[in-house]
């Protein structure tokens, strides 16, 4: 079989080339931080507030015909699903003007709070007597007012956060804090680093979004746990063996298991891009990203950390750090 | 590790027997099976069967300020007896939140009597409903000299949060859905917020036109002239009258206090008339009748309005006293409008408008078309990782296919089990869960392959490999359930579908990966007698 092709026993030396791997670590994620800063994140509704339409395309509904007979400030682009071509318009709060002499009779306050939704309906009536659509020919229509949108985002925020310290509070409780440092040192490392490629690619960050950074944020610590596990084996194997060498030959045993795992995750999350259509396009390309790179600081972030931390902290020899001691 | 005696199998039989059991109606219609058989397919979400999705917020301080409102009014038919000369004379303020009362005269001395305005407000203060600490419902202090300030305490303004919330999920039922029949699910949401879900629903537009009427009915006399009309418009209005207009009866001058009020309303329909066209038929209650009995019969050859949320909807005129309280609108309406405004009569008035926040709507079209891209995604995926299975394990990786579909059947017979409803992130979890769950095999097989290369034989190097590897397996699986739990408790809509098929499939994948496939791999061992693996 295929496996038996794959070396039997790599030696490659990854701990001798920790400092690169952590400074172009360190470089990515203030790239991802700068690129966030400067471009800023294509928030969907979900975040932003405002409407999503879809109509299915036809000869009359078509992209530059709903972009020249429908006023307002819209953004009409297409997409494809399982059934054919979409056209997709966005949009926030439109003029008031467009509204109506109802919406412009409203106070501040609530033209502030209706003016999403009353866009929307301008948009929905629009396009149904421009071209005499149906409610079964708009096949979406979200709007998501300005106070549910910040709400979610606070709360997609949180789920985020406590994450991160519940995966915290697990490694250092399963092996020693310095392992919870690398753990999560890695774990964050991913998560923003697939937020700068939604960042540099503006691709739309919502909802989903947030569940596949929560699904990366597992997949990365349990990338990390598997080589951890391996590392404390080896660690209470031999007992003399030099810090270094113990993390490369952990990262080294299980080096087959990482390039399996991330391979059959990524081919089966390469299927829900290819057709799981539009909706969980972004989802499902901030995964395999989140895989990749989550890969790479299993080993050169979370093992380089774990070595740095063991040594440096305790100011002892990495070999008598409670981390390699055998658990109860 | 190696041992299976028959219980154990029977076990691990049993527990895939009933997940195909389970997951059988997913699959194939069972409504002809025989009784014992579940029947329950999975709940489709919104997203993939269609229907409305509705948020709506009722607006805190509308609520407070009506309830002053009422309180108001109950001040001043409390001291109705009072006169303009009474030193206790009430001139109530609303300021949204709040309400200040001045009192209008001091007495003899040159002081205002606030201390006996407060006592005497305190007898009509209630207690707050439901509320166990004796609270009063208002806070009621003395502001300045001669104004006292009436508010709201914070146990006070929960209970009318609450009271409203009820008050309003009730209406929004029985507009939504007058005949109980549709499949409908509303949800609290907060302390004054409502989800409304309506499968099947296509107009969003119509539930909101539905839910954002007042459905404040009142009868008001009609007492105007055409010279009283045209004064009321310049801005000169009838003391006690309202100017109000209606499509059928253009302007009209009412009286302020109606005679018969939406409570005494006892059931509303939609019927039709003697020319076969839609009207909205209603019945009052017997204190309802008996009022409009009695203003029929005192107000003969009047114009009598019923009045829907400020608009006269007709105004009949008075030739007769009508008792038994069974009245009629007629008016041009649609068959659909007239249901629609009979549902809105017969379900009350709301506490407070309530506010859209949020709306999801798909069409049944798009649904199919995600079912549809899901399902492909998902045969693809499996196909995949299946065949890079075996043509990286050969055997083994078979009997980790075979695990797979094991783990699959077995994420929707639990889906099917609790109910749990099933979105397209969902299937997305579910495709994901497929890649992930190989990984407890390829932990195993890994460690098998390193154990022979050290020379160990087959059935120790199996045994080693499973024994290894169950920590790491575990370790490994219960941080993405924390990431799948969280998402869980804090995500909302169709992320919570994501979460809740990651969160099973990692439970699954577990007992397949680990318990299905080593058993099967030991059962090949047994009946073969295999010496080594190929790998």
């Amino acid at each position: 079989m295929l496996i038996k092709y794959w070396p039997k026993e790599t030696k490659i030396p990854f701990m001798r080339y920790r400092y690169v791997g952590v400074v172009l670590s360190v470089l990515m994620m203030i790239a991802s931080v700068y690129l966030v800063m400067t471009r800023g994140l294509n928030l969907g509704v979900d975040f932003a507030g405002g409407s999503v339409i879809e109509l299915r395309q036809t000869e009359q509904v078509t992209v530059p015909e709903v972009r020249s007979r429908i006023q307002g400030s819209l953004t009409v682009n297409s997409a494809t699903n399982a059934n054919g071509e979409l056209v997709v318009i966005r949009f926030g709060d439109l003029d008031p003007s467009l509204l109506g002499p109802e919406f412009q009779a409203l106070s501040d306050e609530d033209k502030a709070d209706r003016a999403s939704a009353a866009s929307n309906t301008y948009v929905v009536n629009a396009l149904k007597q421009e071209f005499n659509l149906t409610d079964a020919d708009i096949l979406r229509n979200d709007s998501v007012g300005p106070k549910v949108s910040g709400e979610l985002f606070r709360e997609g925020m949180i789920a985020l956060g406590v994450a991160t310290i519940m995966m915290f509070l697990y490694i250092a409780f399963r092996y020693t804090w310095s392992y919870a440092v690398g753990g999560i040192a890695a774990l964050v490392h991913d998560a923003v680093g697939t937020i700068g490629l939604f960042s540099l690619l503006q691709l739309e960050f919502d909802l989903t979004t947030i569940a596949a950074l929560l699904t990366i944020i597992g997949y990365s610590v349990n990338d990390s746990v598997v080589v951890f596990d391996r590392i404390r084996e080896i660690r209470r194997k031999y007992k003399q063996m030099p810090a270094t060498e113990v993390i490369d030959i952990a990262t080294n045993q299980t080096l087959s298991r990482t390039f399996l795992t991330g391979g059959t995750t990524i081919i089966a999350v390469l299927a829900i891009v290819i057709f799981g259509g539009p909706v969980l396009q972004g989802m499902s390309v901030a995964m395999i990203w989140g895989i990749v790179i989550g890969t790479y600081s299993s080993i050169y972030f979370a093992a380089a950390i774990v070595l740095m931390l063991g040594v440096d902290i305790n100011r002892k020899p990495v070999e008598d750090t409670p981390g390699f001691e055998a658990m109860p | 590790m190696l041992q299976f005696p028959a219980w154990k199998v029977l076990l691990v039989l049993g527990v895939l027997v009933w997940g195909v059991i389970m997951a059988l109606p997913n699959a194939v219609n069972m409504s002809n099976a025989p009784g014992f058989l579940p029947k329950n397919s999975v709940n489709l979400g919104l997203d993939l069967r269609g229907g409305v999705y509705l948020e709506m917020e009722i607006p805190a301080t509308e609520v407070i300020s009506s309830r002053l409102e009422v309180f108001a009014r109950d001040v001043r038919s409390a001291f109705a007896r009072t006169s303009e000369r009474d030193p206790i004379f009430f001139q109530p303020e609303l300021r949204g939140r709040t309400m200040l009362i001045k009192l209008s005269r001091p007495d003899a001395d040159g002081n205002f009597p606030v201390e006996d305005a407060l006592r005497r407000l305190d007898r009509i203060n209630s207690p707050i409903e439901g509320g166990l600490g004796g609270g009063k419902t208002f806070d009621i202090s003395r502001a300045g000299p001669d104004s006292i300030l009436v508010g709201v305490s914070s146990a006070s303004e929960t209970a009318m949060l609450q009271d409203a919330l009820n008050k309003t999920m009730t209406i929004v039922r029985r507009r939504v859905d007058p005949d109980g029949v549709a499949e409908i699910s509303l949800t609290p949401s907060g302390s004054n917020r409502i989800v409304l879900e309506a499968p099947g629903e296509p107009d969003p537009e119509r539930l909101k036109d539905l839910l954002s009427r007042d459905g404040r009915m009142t009868f008001n006399l009609v007492e105007s002239s055409p010279a009283e009309i045209a004064s009321a418009q310049a801005g000169v209005l009838k003391p006690g009258f309202r100017l109000l207009e209606g499509p059928e009866t253009g302007p009209l001058l009412v009286r302020e206090i109606p005679e018969v009020v939406g409570s005494d309303i006892a059931t509303a329909s939609q019927g039709n008339d003697e020319a076969n066209r839609p009207q909205i038929n209603f019945r009052l209650n017997a204190n309802g009748a008996r009022k409009f009995y009695e203003t029929t019969r005192n107000n003969s050859g009047k114009l009598f309005a019923i009045v829907l949320d400020d608009v006269i909807m007709s105004a009949p005129r008075i030739n007769e006293p009508i008792p038994g309280g069974n009245v009629r609108i007629t008016g041009s309406f649609t068959i659909e409008q007239a249901q629609d405004l009979a549902a809105i009569i017969a379900a009350g008035e709301m506490p407070a408008k309530v506010q859209f926040l949020d709306q999801r709507v798909v069409s049944s079209t798009l649904g199919e078309d995600s079912i549809e891209s899901g399902f492909r995604a998902a045969i693809v995926g499996l196909a995949l990782v299946a065949v890079f299975m075996v043509l990286a394990y050969g055997l083994q990786g078979m009997f980790a296919v075979f695990s797979l579909m094991a783990n699959v059947i077995l994420i929707f017979a639990a889906l099917s089990l609790v109910g749990a409803t099933l979105t397209l992130p969902g299937i997305a979890g579910i495709i994901l869960t497929i890649g992930m769950a190989v990984d407890a095999n390829v932990l195993v097989f890994e460690r098998i392959r390193e154990e022979q290369n050290n020379g160990r034989s087959l059935w120790t190097s199996v045994q080693a490999g499973y024994e290894r590897a169950l920590v790491t397996i575990l370790d490994a699986n219960v941080t993405t359930l924390f990431a799948a739990v969280i998402l869980y408790t804090l995500g909302s809509g169709p992320v919570k579908g994501f979460a809740v098929t990651l969160a099973f499939g990692i439970v699954t994948s577990v007992f397949t990966a680990f318990v299905f496939t080593r058993m099967l791999t030991i059962f090949w061992m047994k009946t073969f007698k295999t010496k080594s693996f190929a790998v």
